[in-house]
């Protein structure tokens, strides 16, 4: 048997491995339009286009049993403004959520870092802290001027958590220092990406990571 | 009473910072009702248990069943807590501290307590504040013993107002590992010196890393390909007489060969009296070696180790090659006859990976320094400092991101298995294993210099960039499953490499550089980490008329 023939048998191999391993992992959405849809309720405040949404389920079983675990829990979620059939984001609203739960007080200390949310809240029990951290409510999304009237547009959101990129929560904190309504973004913006770059799974990046997107809304 | 009343403040604490929402004048929305839980009130009763009574916790208690007996048991100090603990309010963030009581192990069927306790960096009676990075890092650091396959860190209140107890769970893995198994195909020469095409060889290294559950590892290796045999018998106490020291002894015994010669290769050897492509060296190692580690921190370990060897070589009377274009005397790199080696090493460990085997994110470095002097009854005298650095980063996309930086040289009258191999750095010909070395090839030398006339060297770089796929991760008998590609270059030359390179060579071809590239599957199971790589097979396909 020749060097060059155990070469081309042992790559068949790995090719075969690879190509089955991958076939065993979900498939991973290729357009914002294939993300899981849920609903949100939209409000216009003025200008100012705001959304009320609930992504709950981020929390499962085993990750509201560590709330109380009195070590820190970071729910971080971004949520971009799509146009329809458009693979490019046009706005982005960001907010995380530091939970502490302290031990001899038995309260949920909470850190809400977004857009018109920051501050600290105090919670008793895991349901304030699903309705603090894994609800937005009239969410401040985008100003009119960056939608296009008349086409549909519609919220892809990224929800992580304890993502464990320092430098995607530092990012994230920068985002949310501009003004109420300065959600339109571009190119040169940290957290600006493809779709595909920003929504599929990422391995590892974080504990738990939920993508979903709204219905459709048109200015 | 007193809980009670603490559940009023934090009611009406709420009441008090409930979030302004703005009124919004409903537009058109599509499916309508309002998302469920949006505005659902908080319940009055909590839903959240407070933390049970301090239990105390043992080894061999299942993770999910309260401990039985204190693996730290603390008197809490009388007036420690108050001004330590508490709420701690900065810019941007609120901020835990406790007074800590103790730490308790879960979860560990055979791991002892005491080993687990010994890489957490906390002891009862510190403050112990929940947003110190140092407690990620114990967790990386724990899952980077290979132990465990999982490790979670949580608090729970301890017997008085202001103190909590840190429990360790920890999920064990297997802990007898095939730490590395060697098999591939090389070619050498027969002991006449005439060369082979292909011969194989092979090897396994297996450990038992927490025997009777102390923390101790025991473990050997034997590596084998034609007339030669390497053997490695290996102890570490991680924690030697319940110190904070590691105590770690190695035997060692190697039956070896090496293989000289670039062109027109002349020997004058008994052995050797017909074919003559290569001058055949042959030496005998035993030893040991032993040696002593502390932490310096989470991450950080430092090693001091005295290693002592006989050699004994047998090396050809005389023996010449063409170097370039120069015939000139093949220098055998160690001293004939019987010789002692004797040297002091120190190496400095940082480890910040999150886990061994398929690491995703965290640094690496490996920085050793040894010095073989004649007081201690070496006769070679040489200094060797040898630096390797690695880097892994997620990417956005899944991918893990490896950057590699390896360094090193030695100065002074070394033997050769003291200095750099070509092999050791190109991933088309075979690493030496155990120190043996199967292959007498030189660098493919896709770059075409001339690293051809380089085959051991006392100086050497490399940088190299690994890409890895993951493609599958489980929690059964194969934890994870990656597809790699790597690409590097490296140079090894020797001193006189530098100042007087080989005749025949000009401009860039005088720097004995190469290209090396590699593609794989790394594979973490039960039994080990096994690395399949494709390289090792291309080597064979000549490149540039090197066979």
């Amino acid at each position: 048997v020749s060097p060059r023939a155990v070469f081309a048998w042992l790559s068949l191999a790995v090719a075969l491995v690879a190509v089955d391993a991958r076939a065993q992992q979900p498939a991973q959405p290729t357009a914002p339009q294939q993300l899981p849809s849920r609903q949100a309720n939209y409000a216009w405040d003025k200008t100012l286009l705001r959304a009320s949404f609930s992504f709950r389920d981020v929390l499962d079983k085993p990750l509201t049993a560590r709330l109380t675990s009195g070590l820190p829990m970071v729910i971080a979620m971004r949520a971009y403004v799509f146009r329809e059939n458009d693979p490019t984001p046009v706005a982005l609203t960001v907010r995380t959520c530091s939970i502490k739960f302290d031990l001899w007080e038995e309260v949920f200390r909470v850190t809400l870092t977004g857009q018109g949310v920051d501050g600290e809240r105090a919670v008793i029990n895991a349901e304030g802290v699903l309705r603090l951290c894994a609800e937005a409510r009239n969410l401040p999304i985008v100003d009119r001027p960056l939608l296009t009237a008349g086409a549909a547009h519609f919220l892809a959101a990224i929800v992580d958590v304890n993502p464990v990129s320092p430098q995607v929560l530092e990012q994230m904190r920068q985002w949310v220092a501009r003004p109420t309504g300065s959600t339109g973004i571009g190119p040169g913006d940290a957290l600006f990406g493809s779709f595909v770059g920003l929504f599929v799974r990422q391995i590892g990046t974080s504990d738990k990571t939920l993508t979903f997107r709204t219905q459709a809304f048109t200015p | 009473m007193a809980r009670h009343a603490t559940r009023l403040v934090c009611l009406l604490t709420l009441v008090a910072i409930a979030p302004r929402t703005s009124r919004a004048e409903p537009i058109k929305t599509w499916g309508g009702e309002t998302p469920a839980d949006v505005a659902t009130p908080e319940p009055s009763a909590p839903t959240t248990e407070p933390p049970p009574a301090p239990p105390p916790a043992t080894i061999g208690t299942p993770i999910d069943e309260p401990p039985t007996v204190p693996v730290t048991p603390v008197a809490p100090p009388e007036d420690a807590a108050a001004a330590t603990t508490g709420v701690v309010r900065a810019p941007g963030r609120v901020g835990l501290r406790y007074t800590l009581e103790g730490i308790e192990v879960r979860g560990n069927t055979s791991t002892l307590a005491r080993v687990v306790l010994r890489y957490v960096p906390l002891k009862a009676g510190d403050t112990l504040d929940v947003d110190d990075k140092e407690l990620e890092l114990t967790r990386f650091r724990l899952l980077g013993t290979g132990y465990f396959r999982d490790v979670r860190l949580s608090l729970r209140r301890g017997t008085r107002r202001g103190f909590v107890v840190l429990v360790v769970s920890v999920v064990e893995r297997n802990t007898i590992v095939v730490n590395d198994l060697w098999l591939g195909l090389s070619t050498d020469a027969d002991p006449s010196g005439a060369a082979r095409p292909l011969t194989a060889y092979g090897g396994i290294d297996i450990a038992e890393t927490n025997l009777a559950g102390t923390g101790v590892s025991l473990g050997g290796a034997v590596a084998l390909a034609d007339s030669q045999i390497g053997l490695r018998t290996r102890f570490v106490n991680p924690q030697f007489l319940g110190s904070s020291w590691t105590a770690e002894a190695v035997l060692l015994y190697n039956n070896a060969r090496d293989f000289f010669g670039n062109k027109d290769v002349l020997v004058d050897d008994p052995r050797q009296q017909i074919s003559q492509d290569y001058a055949v060296l042959q030496y005998r190692r035993f030893g040991g070696m032993v040696g002593a580690g502390h932490d310096l921190g989470v991450s950080t370990q430092l090693f001091f180790d005295y290693r002592m060897e006989k050699l004994d070589a047998s090396l050809p009377l005389a023996a010449s090659h063409h170097r370039g274009l120069d015939v000139e005397p093949i220098d055998f790199q160690i001293a004939p006859g019987t010789t002692l080696l004797s040297t002091l090493r120190a190496t400095l460990i940082h480890d910040t990976r999150d886990e061994p085997v398929l690491p995703t994110r965290g640094d690496h470095l490996y920085l050793y320094a040894d010095a073989a002097l004649a007081p201690l009854g070496s006769d070679y005298s040489y200094v060797k400092i040898h630096a390797r650095a690695s880097h892994w980063m997620p990417l956005k996309w899944g991918h893990v991101l490896r950057l590699e930086g390896n360094a090193g040289g030695v100065f002074g009258n070394a033997p050769l298995f003291e200095k750099f191999y070509v092999g050791d750095y190109s991933d088309l010909l075979p690493d030496r294993v155990l120190d043996l070395n199967f292959d007498r090839r030189t660098s493919p030398n896709f770059l075409g210099t001339d690293i051809v006339e380089v085959r051991y060297g006392q100086y050497a770089a490399k940088a190299n960039l690994e890409y890895r796929i993951p493609l599958y991760r489980g929690t059964r008998s194969v934890y994870g499953v990656d597809v790699f590609t790597s690409a590097g270059i490296f140079a090894i030359a020797d001193a006189r490499d530098l100042s007087q390179h080989a005749r025949g060579y000009t401009g860039f071809a005088t720097i004995p550089i190469d290209f090396t590239f590699n593609l794989g599957l790394k594979i973490d199971t039960q039994a080990g980490a096994f690395t399949l790589g494709l390289s090792n097979l291309l080597g064979f396909v000549p490149i540039r008329g090197n066979p």
